[in-house]
């Protein structure tokens, strides 16, 4: 290989990663699919008419095939602990509590609009289809669960223990019953309706409805609508007298959700975008850096190439005026002592000289960095 | 024969003694309804007319309401939860049809409808007509229906309030000048609510004893309801509430919690007219059939603090089918 | 050489005796790579989780925590020598860059490697350039990784060159193209550092939710990026520190004499950086008004951070640069690693899920902790076989035209 060639080589490798993150800048921070995709469905949770019986779960399990858990679905027990999505049990209810009164609220991926994972994934496999669920494909998965550290809702779950095919396991939104005509397994399971399958924009018109018909009855807010970018599933609550206790003397608006452990701060912009300001600037470092530290080297160089020039400048001069001296000096002997007396201490000089450089230039080496 | 004769005895006193018991009890209750005299000197009724500023010879407005004032003045704790400045001054003093500077521009419209009225901090907030009546449907024995289903609400509906017998047009063109002699509006007023009292109900033998509720009996055996248990329990718990009979007012008014939505008839369609075995996605605010059922009974429950059955306790109201039965062996066996 | 260092000739090319005798260092090691590779083939055949106390609301524990986000900052001493020596033209820091180059790229390998265990599917690494998710940080810090342990790869190769060069002649010619495009490749290395060591910062951007605020910030990719060159030139006189110990008799006098000229000026330089950082520390809490957090637990644990890890190491770099103490430079650098490893500690572990219930926190089991000292005396390990046979501590006599 030949100097240019490895030129060629890292300068292309450079455009590659140069180009590659420009393409991550625009896709992160450019424009957006707006309103996403308009006909995508969702489902709305309404956790007024939850009953907590945990049917979505076993519709779950059934639709997807997943192994039967060691407690069976009719065992309401298991709502005892606070529980979360596991590689084999995608949904789960939990309980909290409300006013004193129990509210079940389910738990699965929420397919957000622009979802964090597929943001995070360094090896696309994430995909917001068009239907509205945010599917995975593991075949190129390399397991490095950052997907699970982008995810505001804590839905992916992994798993750790298997050695050879460690995959990322949540819910499909039953997308390929979805692509049958069929209703995702929870929904369809569920026998009171707190599921409500449909256009996320009808879904978001129905919640509003039923809001608006039941004064005091639901917290006035879709939780999901606009929370980290909007969610394909959304949930409403029931509406419940703030608290004001020692711990919150000013009991926030949105406790209702708190209450059922959603966060309530993720802000109504897709996370995704979070990362895309420093995304943004990587092209900008590549470029600006190079010519940054090249400069500074040039400097650093022309300031060498100075002080050198300078010391030889000044290594002349005296050099010539040692001549000057010597010459001077010889002339004078030869006047005074006879030419043979003139010539011996001219050799005499001159070795001096010598050895004198020498010592000088040493030491001018060490010196020249200080 | 003797000892017939004893026997027959002994039950003709039983008899005796439960008619006496339950014709004492039936008796005393009208006379345990509070007895309503006025504690003011206001006019026990009136029909409050569309009052408005501008010139309107015609009589053209929305129908007045008759309003019994000795009813609603016994039931609250003062003057001044209706009346929330301190002045017993007819509404219309302040809230006109366009509303006066007076009643900070509030209309009468809104003055009587606004469902829920923001907390004022300096003085007494105000209450409507429709606010305060939706608050008494939070009552134990109204939350049931009225927490479930909104029923239609035809035009009809309006003239449950707007609608005074025997109004004519001058009747009209005076009341809302502001003229109409208090008499004649007194007059108006008994014989409107006089015409109210009452009001025809189906009964519950009027429907039938069971249903067989078996149209998406799947995993489960079909449930067996008991309608005219239901029925009777519901006109039982409202028969002495005032609030109810003036509202109830139309012989089906009962069931059209349940039959929402359709014609109010003596027959309704069933549920799966309207209520698809599966959710519709283009429709999905209307409830698939199963979820249906189960948003009315358990809603209606949930209203009426009724605490059986558990609402997870699915064989409460229907048992497990045979597939059920299996599976579930399958799920216990697996579980080991 | 004058101090008789062992210069591995063509005939003699390797000097493994070093490994073999009976030293607690070399029993230590032993017993740490023996147990790791018991750990590694379980971690390998039976899943991560039959090792890891990871769970699905704490995917990355102790092998991102430490082993990459520690590992990477620590092998900072690459670019922050190159540049110091190369584009600033610090000549008389040139004994340095060996030394600072060889840790770099052992670093960068071995966080390689360390994540080789973390992954779920560590064989499809390369996926992430045949499917490039480019919106991720992840992909960036992938790619930028990547290129950079090619650099210091390439950067590194003249030692190996030198070493085999009698036996293998043609690696004089690779060596020559490597010294002529130093520059190039400095430039590149700064720029592939910048970005990724920034992105690892970037990284938690995403998680506002599950990063304490204390230590979320948006600026969070700039604390990383200047807490790495901090720690870059910490690393190289905490490095020079124990290798001034253990291999001292594989050092020319070149080295020895700029080698505390290196400290102090390094700690001058490190002092302003560490200045520097408590600064937009101190900024960023003021500015997203987080002062109350202090109060709290983790406040005392930012504090002991910030003030503890970020400003007394900075105010004691300046008193040793200017006395001229080694001691207390050499303290200030370890001061300074520590704090930066507490730094990536509190992003990755301690801080983050911090709203979440004590019983669902994590805590790093002993076999993950095993497997980062694994790697850490993999590091070491290697470090000593080519100290042991490359001039990285010396110059190499038939190559003295290196400057």
């Amino acid at each position: 290989m030949n100097r240019r060639k490895f030129l060629t080589i890292l300068g292309s490798a450079g455009a590659a990663s140069a180009l590659g993150t420009a393409g991550a800048a625009k896709a992160a921070g450019g424009t957006h699919t707006w309103p996403y995709y308009e006909n995508s469905y969702g489902v709305l949770h309404d956790t007024t008419r939850c009953i907590g019986c945990r049917r979505c779960e076993e519709g779950c399990n059934k639709a997807n095939g997943l192994p039967r858990p060691d407690k069976p679905f009719d065992d309401l027990s298991a709502l005892d602990e606070r529980r979360r999505m596991t590689p084999t049990a995608w949904t789960v209810v939990n309980k909290y509590e409300l006013d004193d009164k129990p509210v079940f609220r389910k738990l699965q991926c929420f397919h957000c609009n622009d979802p964090a994972c597929a943001s995070a994934c360094f090896a696309k496999c994430f995909q917001k289809q068009p239907d509205g669920s945010v599917t995975y494909d593991g075949s190129q998965c390399v397991g490095c669960r950052y997907c699970m550290v982008a995810c505001p809702f804590y839905v992916p779950s992994f798993e750790y223990n298997d050695a050879w095919d460690p995959l990322v396991q949540k819910c499909t939104f039953c997308e390929p019953r979805l692509k049958e005509g069929k209703l995702p397994g929870c929904v369809d399971a569920c026998p009171m309706d707190a599921l409500t399958f449909g256009r996320r924009s009808d879904l978001i018109k129905v919640a509003r409805a039923r809001i608006k018909a039941n004064p005091g009855k639901y917290a006035d807010y879709i939780y999901g609508e606009w929370d980290a970018g909007g969610t394909a599933w959304m949930v409403l609550a029931p509406s419940a007298s703030a608290v004001a206790d020692e711990k919150h003397p000013l009991a926030e608006t949105g406790h209702e959700f708190k209450a059922l452990g959603l966060d309530t701060h993720l802000g109504n912009r897709p996370m995704g975008e979070l990362t895309a300001g420093a995304l943004g600037a990587v092209p900008m470092i590549v470029a600006f850096w190079p010519v940054l530290f090249g400069g500074a080297y040039a400097i650093s160089k022309r300031r060498d190439a100075l002080h050198k020039a300078e010391t030889e400048a000044v290594i002349k001069e005296a050099r010539d005026d040692m001549a000057n001296a010597m010459d001077a000096a010889v002339r004078k002997i030869a006047e005074t002592q006879g030419p043979g007396v003139a010539d011996t201490a001219r050799q005499a000089m001159a070795e001096v000289l010598k050895t004198r450089e020498e010592a000088c230039a040493n030491c001018g080496h060490h010196g020249e960095d200080k | 024969m003797r000892n017939g004769t004893t026997l027959l005895l002994l039950a003709a006193i039983a008899v005796a003694g439960v008619a006496y018991l339950t014709l004492g009890d039936a008796g005393p209750a009208p006379a345990a309804a509070p007895a309503l005299t006025s504690v003011s000197d206001a006019p026990s009724a009136m029909v409050i007319f569309p009052v408005g500023e501008k010139p309107n010879p015609e009589g053209v407005g929305m129908k007045p309401v008759a309003f019994n004032h000795l009813v609603h003045e016994n039931r609250i704790e003062s003057c001044e939860s209706c009346h929330h400045t301190g002045d017993t001054v007819a509404c219309t003093t302040c809230h006109t049809v366009e509303g006066r500077a007076e009643g900070k521009f509030v209309t009468l419209a809104q003055a009587m409808h606004s469902p829920n009225i923001a907390r004022q901090m300096q003085e007494n907030t105000p209450q409507s007509c429709v606010g305060c009546h939706t608050r008494q449907l939070q009552q134990q024995e109204c939350a049931g229906c009225h927490n479930v289903v909104k029923p239609a609400r035809p035009e009809t509906y309006c003239n449950t309030c707007h609608k005074v017998n025997g109004l004519t047009k001058a009747d009209m063109v005076a009341g809302i000048a502001g003229s109409l002699p208090d008499d004649r509006n007194a007059e108006l007023a008994a014989d409107t609510l006089k015409a109210r009292e009452n009001p025809t109900q189906l009964q519950p033998t009027d429907g039938p004893y069971k249903v067989m509720i078996d149209e998406i009996a799947d995993h489960y055996k079909a449930s067996m309801y008991a309608h005219r248990r239901h029925v009777a329990s519901l006109m039982e718990r409202i028969e002495d509430n005032s609030l109810a009979s003036a509202f109830h007012n139309q012989p089906t008014t009962l069931c059209s919690t349940c039959h929402h939505n359709s014609p109010l008839k003596g027959a309704p369609p069933k549920c799966g007219s309207c209520h698809p075995q599966r959710i519709n996605p283009a429709n999905p605010e209307r409830p698939q059939l199963k979820a249906a059922y189960h948003l009315l009974c358990m809603g209606c429950h949930k209203g009426m603090n009724v605490a059986r059955p558990l609402n997870t306790s699915c064989v409460t109201c229907h048992k497990h089918s045979e597939a059920r039965l299996a599976d579930s062996a399958a799920a216990t066996l697996g579980g080991e | 050489m004058a101090h008789g260092i062992l210069i591995p000739a063509k005939d003699k090319l390797f000097n493994l005796g070093e490994f073999f005798t009976f030293t607690k260092g070399n029993i230590l090691t032993a017993f740490i790579l023996a147990g790791g590779l018991i750990i590694t083939l379980v971690r390998f055949t039976q899943g991560i989780g039959s090792v890891a106390n990871l769970s699905d609301v704490q995917p990355w524990g102790m092998w991102i925590g430490f082993d990459l986000l520690c590992g990477v900052a620590l092998a900072a001493g690459g670019y922050f020598t190159t540049v110091a020596c190369y584009v600033m033209g610090m000549k008389h820091f040139h004994s340095a860059v060996r030394p600072a180059v060889t840790t770099a790229f052992l670093g960068y390998a071995f966080v390689v490697v360390a994540l080789l265990y973390d992954l779920g599917h560590w064989w499809r690494l390369p996926y992430m350039f045949f499917f490039p998710g480019t919106t991720s940080v992840l992909f960036e810090v992938g790619l930028c990784v990547a290129t950079y342990l090619t650099v210091l790869f390439v950067e590194f190769s003249v030692a190996p060159c030198e070493w085999l060069a009698e036996k293998f002649p043609f690696l004089l010619k690779w060596r020559a193209l490597v010294n002529r495009t130093t520059i190039i490749l400095t430039i590149f290395g700064v720029t592939l550092s910048t970005l990724h060591q920034s992105s690892l910062g970037s990284l938690f951007l995403i998680a506002p939710g599950k990063l304490h605020p204390l230590w979320y910030s948006p600026f969070i990719p700039m604390f990383f990026f200047v807490s790495s060159m901090a720690a870059g030139g910490s690393m190289v006189i905490f490095e020079g520190m124990f290798a001034h110990k253990s291999v001292h008799h594989y050092m020319d006098a070149t080295h020895l004499k700029e080698a505390d000229e290196v400290v102090f000026s390094f700690s001058k330089a490190v002092s302003f950086i560490l200045f520097a950082y408590f600064m937009i520390k101190l900024t960023d809490l003021l500015v997203q008004a987080n002062t109350p957090y202090l109060c709290s637990g983790y406040g005392v644990l930012w504090l002991v951070e910030v003030l503890g890890f970020i400003l007394l190491p900075a105010f004691l770099y300046a008193k040793g640069a200017r006395e001229r103490n080694l001691k207390i430079c050499r303290f200030a650098a370890a001061a300074t690693v520590l704090g930066i490893v507490l730094n990536r500690f509190n992003v990755c572990m301690i801080a983050y899920n911090y709203a979440l219930p004590s019983a669902e926190r994590y805590f790093p089991s002993i076999w993950e902790i095993w497997i980062s000292c694994f790697v850490v005396t993999m590091i070491v390990t290697a470090y000593r076989f080519i100290v042991y046979h490359m001039p990285v501590l010396y110059e190499h006599p038939n190559f003295k035209d290196a400057h």
